[in-house]
């Protein structure tokens, strides 16, 4: 049952008179002399006061001195305890401060323990943040890094392209020069094949020519063996001729002789065999001159026959190269066509390619722009990474003063002692 | 005017007179003459008679080279004899002017009577009678 402390202040007093009085009516009974019976009842009544102060001032201060306690205990920032006052019959407003104070710990428990953990994970996450934030800063570094290669390499690359490009005009002018030179080669294939065609017709005609040739020549050849016989018959007369010659000069000779013989009448017989001799001897020396010339045209027939028979020799051989040049002619027609056509196809195909690489500068070109622009693009880039480098820079300062505070914040809690069980 | 007929032995030029030649003829067929001495050649048929031939050439010492195909066949009255020459030539007229006389002691074994000088040829006149002799005695 709970008293208010005035209330016992009030009850105490009340017992105190209240024991005056029962003294006083209680002492004529106990047969205590008149003149010592105020005074015992004084003296009791102050012993009651006495004791009840005593009890009552003891239990109040017992109390005051454990809130006391409590509140040093608190204000040091001890607040594993439990303010625990002695339980009595009747609490009172010590009581009622006790448990407030108990209330009052237990919420400095609660907000402590909360800003323990708080802070201490503020600091764990403000940490990782620096940490991260580092991480960030190398990332942005070597963002940085690999964005100046990049620009770098966009400039080379600007430098290739343009070689490229270069090297492209120059491409196309070359394979201009192709176009123009398979159209020469068109253009001198074209003449080869006609060459070769009035080549292979003259060929023929040439062929034609010489197999009219060699069928005269053979005719020739046997002519030339039929006036051989001729000749050798002319021969055997002219031997004939020779045989009566020299009989007549034997006969001239006798004649002589008889003439001789006969003296005077023989003279004008002499004359007449003389000249009969004369006859005779030149006769002989015609015939030995046409037996001469006939031994001479032999040997021309002969040497005729045998150049003849070589020049037919000659000639076959001449009909087999005739044919082979005719074969090679055509050959050569072949293969000037083909040349021809494949000149065409050259022509044509550099012909797509002189269009193709007027379309590849173009490309070139714009592939050179894009790259002009991606240069800028990338000192932009490279401009940004190294601000959010910065900015990440101070990121993690501040991630830094964070956890300086929150370790601050600790610092500040640990003076409260928050007892085991709660950590 | 006489006249001579001309014919070659070996190198040499000959001649004969005509007065003493019966004929001039083919040489047919020539008959050998068994153990005949080696200037004979042999034999040959003229007109049914048979005569020998002499090699001239061959008589006098010369070198017998080539041989006419026809030999002179001397008068009968003369001597049955024919003469082989290397080469019968012509007949031409005898210049008795032109006669140079010929040394016989110079060549005891040429039949040689006198020497004919035509147009600068060196004819040597053959001595038949001494010719004659020689064989006779052979």
């Amino acid at each position: 049952m709970r008293i208010d402390i005035s209330y016992k202040f009030i009850m105490g007093f009340i017992i105190v008179v209240a024991s005056i009085v029962l003294l006083n009516v209680v002492a004529p009974h106990l047969g205590i002399p008149e003149e010592w019976q105020q005074l015992v009842t004084v003296s009791v009544a102050i012993l009651v006061g006495l004791i009840l102060g005593s009890i009552f001032s003891k239990a109040f201060t017992a109390n005051i001195r454990h809130l006391t306690e409590a509140a040093e205990n608190l204000s040091n920032g001890n607040l594993s305890r439990v303010v625990r006052l002695r339980s009595t019959l009747f609490p009172d407003e010590t009581h009622d401060l006790a448990l407030s104070l108990n209330r009052v710990v237990e919420s400095l428990r609660e907000l402590v323990g909360y800003i323990r953990t708080s802070s201490t994970k503020v600091a764990e996450s403000s940490q990782n943040l620096s940490a991260t934030s580092q991480q960030i800063t190398a990332s942005a570094h070597e963002v940085t890094n690999t964005i100046e290669q990049v620009s770098r390499g966009a400039e080379t690359q600007a430098e290739m392209i343009e070689r490229c490009s270069h090297l492209i005009k120059e491409m196309a002018i070359s394979i201009d020069m192709v176009a123009s030179s398979a159209d020469r080669v068109e253009d001198s294939a074209r003449d080869t094949a006609d060459n070769a065609q009035r080549g292979g017709d003259l060929a023929r005609a040439t062929m034609k020519k010489m197999k009219q040739v060699l069928g005269e020549v053979e005719q020739n050849g046997a002519q030339i063996v039929s006036f051989g016989t001729q000749v050798q018959k002319i021969g055997k007369i002219v031997e004939v001729i020779t045989g009566i010659a020299q009989k007549t000069n034997l006969l001239a000779l006798n004649a002589t002789i008889e003439a001789a013989r006969a003296g005077e009448y023989g003279r004008g017989f002499a004359v007449v065999a003389e000249e009969i001799s004369k006859l005779a001897d030149s006769t002989g020396r015609s015939a030995g001159e046409i037996t001469d010339l006939i031994g001479a045209i032999r040997e021309e027939n002969q040497k005729v026959q045998a150049s003849m028979k070589e020049s037919i020799g000659e000639m076959d051989a001449g009909r087999e190269a005739l044919d082979s040049t005719g074969q090679a002619f055509e050959a050569i027609i072949q293969t000037a066509l083909g040349t021809q056509v494949k000149a065409t196809g050259i022509a044509e195909l550099s012909q797509k390619q002189t269009d193709g690489a007027r379309e590849l500068v173009v490309a070139i070109d714009e592939i050179s722009k894009v790259v002009t622009d991606n240069a800028a693009a990338t000192e932009e880039v490279s401009a940004a990474s190294e601000q959010q480098a910065a900015s990440m820079e101070d990121m993690a300062h501040s991630a830094q003063a964070l956890s300086a505070l929150a370790e601050n914040l600790l610092d500040v809690v640990k003076r409260f002692q928050v007892g085991t069980e709660r950590g | 005017m006489e006249q001579v007929l001309v014919f070659q032995l070996g190198e040499e030029t000959f001649g004969l007179e005509v007065a003493l030649i019966q004929e001039v003829v083919e040489s047919p067929h020539l008959h050998y003459i068994p153990r005949a001495p080696n200037h004979v050649l042999g034999a040959i048929n003229f007109h049914g008679n048979i005569l020998p031939v002499l090699d001239l050439a061959s008589y006098q010492g010369f070198l017998s080279g080539t041989r006419d195909h026809r030999v002179i066949v001397l008068p009968p009255e003369v001597c049955s004899l024919a003469l082989a020459v290397a080469s019968i030539r012509r007949i031409i007229p005898l210049d008795a002017e032109a006669l140079l006389p010929f040394p016989r002691e110079q060549q005891e074994q040429l039949y040689i009577r006198a020497v004919l000088n035509c147009q600068g040829t060196m004819i040597n006149l053959l001595d038949t009678t001494r010719l004659l002799a020689s064989l006779e005695t052979v």
